[in-house]
């Protein structure tokens, strides 16, 4: 059970976040397939379709949109699509917590801050904690380090 | 130079792209140039290394820096360790040689006071792990392992130990032990803990078998110390009332949940004589899971969706089963998309082991055909098709038509599934009520006549072609005819190619059935034909079909007015520019005015086709497939579930063309599913032709008993299959081939669908004399439909293949 790879971008089709986990063997992170994986997804309309869509024969896309961005995992095809949502809802509600109502000028000009909260919570593709008590206690700990 | 932040204000306000571009190209190029001064202080480069991850993740290349993330690194300063991993983790990949130079860092920071530093290590560590990394940092992150008290520190070790087990399975001996010792310090079993634990068993369940893994029997010991720890983890968290600090809508820790059900999935399959004794209490468990959790949040569901999973890979009890197809069920039913999506997922995952229990849900599913999302849709199309049966088939058929013709034909590929399937289903199971299925075709004719293919159209003209009954053929000629003839507003639709064709094709062969009902007269047939004659000028596959009707229609009327009209037609057609119906017209107009006699005999009705024949494969080159129907057939047996774009695929322009590379790619390929493993060239022949002229075969009855299915005859022989056992997940059957003419070096090749694998027994003879009989017995394991592809060989000329479907289901 891994991710292949999360990323996040805004309607305009602008990357925010990235990463690309090696271990899964089929990263997808070509430019070519990233803007297909884009297109795809903004495509698709929220009220009618449903969130998990099969990408290529190796891959599912999970994605959701929380008002103008877009968080996508990408994952194995036999994987259980309603957990990675479930990921990503974990996912945007410690980024909410830890910067305070987040937006997407907070995810930009604080990127590596992002990435450490993913890195805190995703380590090569897998979820390594769900509490997010825990999760917010340490961000904030790494926080304050210099 | 200015700040991150400033560089990220100053491209967002780019006004044009050029403009952005530019300045991103400048400030890269500036990046390299300042990364290259070797007196640059290290909180300048690490402002430009913040710069570049920037540009990395606009998509920039940003290579150039990657060994500038391992001197940050190396830097004794948190702040620019910190800044280096990150980096190290975004820009490097396990390929590169670079992770060599950072072997002998990640080894000293591994054991570095700072705890924030070690567990940057091991989350670089679990990231980027190669094999030489893993067999380098095992030893640390056994340590930590063995003697760290902080779950921090022991959750992301636990997680490096699953990674590096998976790149040297080896290590698995290692790492096994600590999967029990975590249980005996409750204090730090935090859910992250655990989550690790239960990928570090992941990891040895999955390799424990590979390799020839020399120490299977103690991680098989240690796996049996866990199962009841995994129980119990799984009991706890799923019958724990609210803990709000694991708490999803209401459901504690779904993820610890779905990760232990898998574990113990993996455990179950991987040490299943070993844990065996844990098999009772597990069902249990997933039995009171069941009950235990509501279905109507997503994270309900999806550990929902994870129990039904394992209780299709446990072969668990059937109740359980039925349980579980029931829940999916219920899925569907609900509003949201996702949980729909995945339940129909799932029943085409399981409706070949518990068909019976689908079916029960079968409104439901039928229900998602009218879903909005076209995904939702198709897998709700393959799932009908998977449980239609002889009681439900009116009805389901009703509903799919229904479907199709609602759909106003937005999705071609859906409708072409759709009516392919539905004409396949006809012809393979052989309805009897020739005049419903006509009718059924006759709707979607009339509605969707314009989204089919040319293939699908002949494929009903072959239909209507070998109805049996010639009141069949009547109705439904009349029914087209009328309709087609009707004077008052258009029912058909201008565009409506498959209807008109097929109308044209009706009125050259079957005129005479309907001529003198009302309506139907000799100068509204001529007017029709003349009239799309015009309209459709250009058309060269209609006025083909145009003129032979014409000149079928000329033997079967007898006003002399409207018979000169049809002459004039085919005439005209003697200077058209194509080729082919100039030649038609040509040869037409000289049949044309034959004597009448000669005529009618030439003219008489098409005979029946003959589908599922052999077609010969003359040089192995041109197959020639009598019709499309055959490509059709023979892609769909590749596959059981074919995709959406199949069908239009499978299609082939070249007829035959298209069927001999299926064959060819059926063949060849190295499929299990395959019988003889020998390709399609002479193997089979040879090492059979060293052979005595028949094989002594004492045992087996070379007498077809009556209960044989003929499933194929041609001039040279006939084969008949007897099902000899048919059990859930196996069948025996037996062929026997006829010989006709004499036989010699008969080869039998056989291949099954992919889902299943064949044993193909000995022959009893190669060589036959007329009247003569060989049997061979075919072992099939696996489950779907029971149908083969045969290809017969012999050096006397017989090279043939068709395919049969049996009613049974394994």
């Amino acid at each position: 059970m891994a991710i292949h790879f999360i990323i996040c971008f805004n309607k305009q089709g602008i990357l925010r976040l990235g990463r690309w986990f090696q271990s899964s063997g089929h990263s997808l992170q070509d430019k070519n397939s990233l803007a297909q994986i884009l297109k795809l997804i903004m495509s698709r309309d929220s009220r009618t379709q449903s969130n998990i869509i099969d990408f290529d024969d190796r891959t599912k896309l999970v994605y959701r949109r929380y008002a103008g961005l877009y968080f996508v995992m990408g994952v194995s095809l036999e994987e259980d699509g309603l957990l990675y949502l479930a990921h990503i809802q974990l996912f945007v509600e410690v980024l909410d917590l830890f910067f305070g109502n987040v937006c997407e000028l907070d995810i930009l000009f604080n990127f590596y801050k992002a990435y450490m909260v993913m890195d805190e919570m995703f380590i090569g593709g897998e979820l390594r904690e769900t509490s997010k008590e825990l999760l917010l206690d340490r961000l904030t700990q790494l926080e304050k380090l210099p | 130079m200015g700040s991150l932040r400033t560089f990220i204000k100053d491209v967002r306000a780019a006004k044009t792209l050029a403009e952005e571009r530019s300045m991103i190209t400048k400030e890269s190029a500036k990046i390299r140039t300042r990364l290259k001064d070797d007196h640059l202080s290290l909180s300048k480069r690490r402002k430009n290394i913040q710069k570049l991850l920037y540009l990395y993740i606009l998509g920039e290349k940003t290579h150039f820096a990657q060994v500038e993330c391992i001197n940050l690194i190396a830097s004794d300063e948190f702040e620019n360790k910190r800044l280096g991993y990150l980096a190290a983790m975004l820009l490097l990949d396990e390929k590169q040689e670079l992770l060599t130079l950072l072997t002998n860092i990640l080894k000293s920071d591994i054991n570095h006071p700072t705890k924030y530093v070690v567990s940057m290590v091991l989350c670089t560590l679990g990231t980027l792990t190669s094999v030489e990394l893993a067999r380098d940092l095992y030893p640390d992150v056994e340590q930590i392992l063995k003697f760290s008290k902080d779950r921090y520190l022991l959750k992301k070790a636990f997680q490096c130990a699953a990674k590096i087990v998976i790149k040297d399975p080896y290590l698995a001996s290692v790492f096994h032990p600590y999967t029990v010792k975590i249980f005996s310090m409750p204090d730090v079993c935090t859910h992250g803990v655990l989550l690790g634990v239960n990928q570090l068993l992941q990891s040895m369940a999955t390799v424990v078998k590979s390799n020839e893994f020399n120490d299977y029997d103690a991680v098989a010991s240690t796996i049996l110390k866990v199962v009841p720890e995994l129980l119990g983890i799984l009991k706890q968290t799923n019958s724990s009332t609210l803990n709000t600090a694991y708490d999803v809508h209401g459901v504690c820790d779904p993820f610890l949940q779905v990760e232990t059900l898998y574990t113990l999935r993996l455990i179950f399959l991987t040490f299943k004589d070993e844990v065996s004794s844990y098999n009772s209490k597990f069902t249990s468990i997933l039995g009171k899971m069941v009950t235990n959790v509501e279905s109507s949040k997503n994270s309900a569901n999806a550990i929902l969706y994870e129990i039904v999973r394992t209780v299709f890979t446990l072969e668990s009890q059937d109740s359980l089963r039925v349980q579980s197809i029931n829940i999916l069920a219920k899925f569907l039913s609900g509003k949201d998309i996702n949980t729909k999506y995945v339940a129909l997922n799932s029943l085409l995952q399981v409706v070949s082991l518990e068909p019976q229990a689908v079916q029960t849900h079968r409104k439901f599913i039928s229900r998602c055909l009218f879903d909005p999302d076209i995904s939702i849709q198709k897998r709700a199309l393959e799932l009908i098709f998977n449980i239609i049966e002889d009681s439900n088939m009116k009805e389901t058929v009703d509903e799919l038509v229904n479907f199709i013709t609602l759909s106003d034909g937005e999705e071609r590929d859906l409708i072409l599934y759709t009516v392919e399937h539905l004409l396949t289903m006809f012809d393979i199971r052989g309805i009897k009520s020739k005049g419903w299925t006509l009718a059924v075709v006759i709707r979607i004719l009339k509605s969707m006549g314009e989204h089919l293919t040319v293939e699908i159209i002949g494929e009903i003209l072959v239909m209507i072609n070998n109805a049996t009954e010639l009141s069949d053929k009547r109705d439904i000629a009349l029914q087209l005819l009328q309709l087609s003839l009707s004077k008052d507003q258009p029912i058909i639709s201008e565009d409506n190619f498959g209807w008109k064709l097929i109308t044209v094709w009706i009125i050259g062969e079957y005129a005479n059935l309907v001529l003198g009902e009302p309506g139907v007269t000799d100068i509204s047939l001529t007017g029709y034909l003349n009239n799309l004659n015009n309209i459709y000028s250009d058309d060269h596959k209609l006025i083909g079909y145009i003129l032979t009707a014409a000149l079928k229609l000329s033997s079967r009327i007898s006003d002399p007015g409207c018979i000169e009209k049809l002459r004039q037609l085919v005439k005209a057609h003697e200077q058209n520019t194509d080729l082919v119906i100039q030649t038609k017209a040509v040869h037409y107009s000289i049949l044309f005015s034959q004597p009448k006699e000669i005529k009618t005999a030439f003219l008489e009705a098409m005979p029946v086709f003959i589908k599922n024949v052999a077609h010969e494969l003359d040089s192995g080159e041109k197959a020639i497939s009598r019709k499309p129907v055959q490509t059709d057939l023979l892609g769909d047996l590749l596959s059981d579930i074919p995709s959406e774009k199949k069908p239009v695929a499978s299609i082939s322009n070249k007829p035959g063309g298209g069927s001999l590379d299926l064959l060819l790619h059926s063949f060849t390929n190295k499929n299990p599913s395959l019988g003889a493993s020998a390709p399609l060239t002479t193997t089979t022949t040879s090492s059979t032709s060293d052979q005595p002229v028949t094989i002594p075969n004492i045992q087996i009855s070379e007498n077809i008993p009556s209960s044989a299915l003929e499933i194929h005859t041609s001039s040279a022989i006939q084969v008949f299959s007897h099902v000899e056992s048919a059990n859930q997940g196996s069948a025996n059957i037996r062929l026997f081939f006829k010989a006709k003419s004499s036989v010699t070096q008969l080869a039998v090749l056989v291949a099954v669908s992919k889902t299943q694998k064949l044993n193909l027994g000995t022959i009893s003879r190669v060589n036959m004399i007329p009247g003569q009989v060989a049997t061979q017995l075919l072992t099939i394991t696996g489950s779907g439909i029971l149908k083969f592809r045969i290809k017969l060989s012999s050096q006397n000329g017989i090279n043939l293949q068709f395919d049969h479907k049996f009613d049974t289901t394994l």
